[in-house]
């Protein structure tokens, strides 16, 4: 296929946590949240003036700073985040929210706030509760949780309206971006998909480091341009998997995975779009702070949550998205020293083969996948089993 | 060896082939006539146990059973080195603790469908995690609170160290990661063994201490409900030290219980629950007052003779069982004697210390032997500092409060959730009140809430000047840490930064491979 027009832009745009648009969206005067997790509502920071930036740590190299302040059995997310805020690299915050999501993130911000690691003299970390079930009295925390530890201290510090209008205005402009980030996912679903699924990453990861509205034009010429655009006679790919796990926002894993002959048609993991770019959908009974956690509260994929609802949940999901977007298979993905994904990535990969009857392939894999022989000696081979089990017409 | 504290050479003992020491040690006619009939006392505890013939079904069908043979070693190895007073402490509490583990056991081999009980046999009990507050139970005078994770898991590592290594290796080979916590990937490697006892009407687990052990629980629903066991999971809150968090916690506990009514049939008793509150309190007053000792120049009860057995108290206990509120008592009333005495634990005391980080569970002895060969005083550890605060005995809206601040507050998640300040800014505090001058950080390389902190940990002990000793271990495996290492980690400290000799040489560097 002709490369896309805009994809060495938004390449760039990554290359850097304090890249091109924030810096510009600085210049404007405008504030800048940091955040670590998918459970921070992303819509309660790009509010008014304000708009956030989940962090990453992109052209990562050594941890040795990170690692002696987490040891080298926390992470490598949560260590190279240190790293680089230790260098320096996130000086361009004006706060920083983090959830107790899991240990490891909460530890390494709480390692920026100890080693005072942003000089501005505003500056201010919230650390927040979020639920761990999905029910009445987790909404009632969260709402709580995110108002006076998201939306006041943004009001107070800096004069950010919190108003539900001011609210109802964000929810619109994120749902802007989720429909435009929805539409190109779908053509993921195609037979011969006129995006590939590195492609698609690298625009949904803009989406959550970039403010929204500098980047929209962008997005939009790119859905156009994907429209139009012919995919090749012959179809590269000899899969389609759906990656599922923890947090990947790197660059080279979604690549590595497609060069080894796997197309990669739903991305459930942080920095992924399932969950994460579904639209808000506002009623006008309801307050909309309670409707935004809720809708959070309910869509949220982190194995942190504890209930057997939401465990089983978790599981029907990634079954959903596999008949939605046609995988032939699963690649269960994890970082290497998270926890809460290697539990879940043990007992979601049974579930997924056994009850459901997908091939699965599970990985645990660094922080930055590089171009590692070993990830992509395995993923090669799960395609050819996949592809054999097609030929000798076994399960899926 | 003789009468005197600090007399004998320990490390004589020790042998590299033999699971049990050469022989007992001598601490004089006296005391050693008392050690000895309190160790026939748990020979015959095992011996009627094993009469009962339910709980020799449980011996075989179980291959962590096993491991319950080592149970007179184990206090064997808790009382190293003690005399008089001290050794009687010891012996009043692990007995006590030992009788209560042998009626847990004898009570879910009784019920355990695995040994062909009916379901109905197990309707009055409601199981709990092993790390999990029971305080809610305290409602529920005909109901039980049981875990299974204690009687194959928990207290199995105590007794021998590797006595979880084989369900390690199964939940590893299911593609569990080795890096994770052993404690709840054993309990997950049980489950997927199948060596778990089946029974209880309901289950409630709770976000106990860490990431793994949230998600261990995970494994552990799934087989219970697959035997038809429903599960209600209590979340408690992370930032336990936040107002706008208690609300949330209380309405947490309202609704375990109304879960529990509900599978049971059964009321929530207040009157029961503050008849328990009472004895709580009790728990916790005369905590205080050893507390209160160990500020002084002789400490009483400390080191294994506060830390397991408030464990066991402060929350599989919780006010339920009246003997250990009575033998709190007891233990003031000896400990205060011992104080008018300025009766030493060891010859000469060094080093004033704060044990610090998650033990090592298969070497909680460890203490013992910091005592004995360095004459290191462990003060407290860190899993000890629970909640003492007083909780009321007769305000039932309060008492969700109450239950809700427990739960929190359970041992070590009580430090390893809350913010840095409780696991950093406390650890200074108290050695400041304690008057300690080092501590020892257990550096339990799969804790992941603790080693997000090393770095901190070393800053800040030298500025405020603390002399900070690493000890590593993997918690559950001593195959990736063994005991002789944890007491490397000490002797170089001692011998290359501070210039020590040991108290009793022959405890320095021994054989201890085979021991239980």
């Amino acid at each position: 296929m002709k490369d896309l027009k805009h994809l060495y832009y938004f390449e760039n745009l990554l290359m850097d946590a304090d890249n091109e648009l924030v810096r510009q969206a600085q210049a404007e005067g405008r504030v800048c949240v940091g955040s670590v997790c998918y459970q921070i509502p992303e819509v309660l920071m790009n509010l008014g003036n304000a708009f956030t930036v989940r962090l990453r740590a992109p052209r990562t190299g050594s941890m040795e700073m990170g690692t002696y302040y987490l040891t080298s059995l926390l992470c490598e997310y949560s260590r190279a985040l240190l790293e680089r805020a230790i260098e320096g690299g996130y000086q361009f915050l004006d706060c920083l929210m983090a959830p107790d999501g899991c240990t490891m993130i909460n530890r390494c911000v709480e390692n920026m706030e100890l080693l005072k690691m942003n000089e501005k003299e505003h500056f201010f970390y919230q650390y927040l509760e979020v639920p761990m079930k999905a029910d009445e009295n987790g909404l009632n925390l969260y709402i709580g949780q995110c108002r006076s530890k998201i939306l006041e201290p943004l009001h107070e510090k800096f004069g950010i309206d919190i108003s539900d209008e001011a609210l109802r205005k964000a929810v619109e402009e994120h749902n802007k971006i989720c429909r435009l980030i929805t539409e190109l996912g779908n053509f993921r679903k195609e037979e011969k998909p006129r995006i590939t699924g590195y492609e698609f990453h690298i625009i949904t990861m803009c989406t959550y480091v970039c403010p929204h509205d500098l980047l929209i034009e962008k997005l939009e010429e790119t859905l156009e341009e994907v429209k139009n655009r012919q995919p090749d006679e012959k179809w590269p790919f000899r899969a389609r998997v759906a990656v599922v796990g923890s947090e990947i926002d790197d660059i080279d894993m979604i690549k590595l995975v497609e060069d080894s002959g796997a197309y990669v048609c739903a991305d459930r993991f942080c920095f992924g779009s399932l969950p994460g770019r579904q639209e808000i959908i506002l009623n006008d009974e309801e307050d909309v702070l309670t409707q935004i956690c809720r809708q959070y509260m309910m869509s949220c994929m982190c194995p942190r949550h504890m209930d057997t609802p939401k465990m089983n949940r978790r599981r029907e999901y990634v079954d959903e998205i596999a008949k939605e977007y046609k995988a032939d298979g699963i690649i269960y993905e994890q970082m290497k020293f998270c926890d809460p994904w290697a539990y879940e990535r043990m007992v979601g990969s049974h579930v997924l083969r056994d009850e459901y009857g997908y091939p699965v392939l599970t990985i645990d894999r660094p922080y930055a996948v590089g171009n590692s022989g070993q990830l992509r000696t395995r993923v090669q081979a799960f395609v050819e089993s996949i592809e054999i089990k097609k030929i000798q017409g076994g399960r899926k | 060896m003789g009468k005197a504290v600090g007399s004998s050479q320990l490390g004589k003992l020790y042998s590299g082939d033999k699971k049990v020491f050469k022989h007992r040690e001598w601490r004089g006619i006296k005391d050693t006539w008392y050690d000895y009939t309190r160790w026939l006392g748990i020979m015959a505890m095992l011996g009627k146990f094993m009469l009962h013939p339910k709980n020799v079904k449980g011996f075989f069908r179980y291959r962590w059973m096993l491991n319950y043979l080592a149970v007179p070693m184990m206090i064997d190895k808790h009382s190293m080195g003690l005399r008089g007073p001290q050794l009687r402490i010891c012996r009043e509490e692990y007995d006590l603790v030992a009788s209560d583990v042998a009626k847990l056991l004898t009570k879910i081999f009784s019920m355990d469908q695995n040994l062909g009980a009916k379901p109905e046999k197990s309707k009055h009990v409601v199981l709990m995690d092993e790390n999990e507050m029971t305080n809610i139970m305290c409602g529920f005078p005909n109901l039980e609170g049981l875990s299974w994770e204690t009687a194959s898991c928990y207290v199995c590592v105590l007794l021998q160290g590797d006595a979880m290594t084989h369900y390690l290796d199964v939940v590893q080979e299911c593609g569990m990661p080795g890096d994770v916590c052993p404690m709840p990937a054993s309990e997950a490697g049980i489950c997927i063994d199948g060596d778990m006892p089946i029974f209880g009407k309901c289950a409630v687990q709770c976000n106990t201490t860490c990431d793994g052990s949230l998600m261990g629980n995970g494994v552990i629903s799934r087989a219970l409900e697959r035997n038809g066991i429903p599960v209600h999971q209590l979340a408690t809150p992370l930032r336990h030290t936040e107002p706008g968090v208690q609300e949330y916690a209380a309405q947490e506990v309202r609704n375990a219980i109304a879960f529990i009514e509900e599978q049971t049939g059964e009321k929530f008793d207040w009157d029961y629950y503050f008849e328990c509150a009472k004895r709580i309190n009790i728990g916790a007053r005369e905590c205080s007052e050893w507390l209160e000792l160990s500020k002084t120049d002789y400490p009483q009860v400390i080191g294994n003779n506060i830390l397991l057995y408030r464990e066991t108290e402060y929350m599989a206990i919780a006010g339920k069982v009246p003997a250990f509120a009575e033998l709190d008592k007891k233990i003031t009333k000896m400990a205060t004697e011992a104080y008018k005495n300025k009766t030493m634990l060891a010859k000469e005391y060094r080093h004033r210390a704060v044990i610090w980080g998650v033990q090592s569970q298969f070497y909680t002895d460890f203490v013992a032997w910091l005592l004995n060969c360095w004459g290191i005083l462990p003060l407290f550890d860190m899993l000890t500092m629970v909640s003492l605060d007083p909780i009321s005995e007769d305000d039932k809206e309060q008492a969700y409060y109450d239950m809700a601040h427990q739960y929190e507050n359970m041992i070590m998640r009580n430090r390893t959730h809350g913010g840095y300040e409780v696991l950093l800014d406390d650890l200074w505090r108290y050695c400041e009140e304690f008057n300690a001058d080092m501590v020892i950080l257990w550096e339990h390389i799969a804790c992941k809430a603790l080693d997000g902190m090393h770095g901190m940990f070393e800053q800040q002990a030298r500025e405020h000047g603390i002399k900070l000793v690493w000890v590593n271990h993997d918690l559950y495996d001593p195959r990736v840490i063994p005991r002789k290492n944890l007491r490397q980690d000490v002797n170089r400290y001692m011998r290359s930064v501070l210039r020590e000799e040991p108290l009793d040489p022959t405890l320095e560097d021994y054989d201890d491979t085979n021991l239980w």
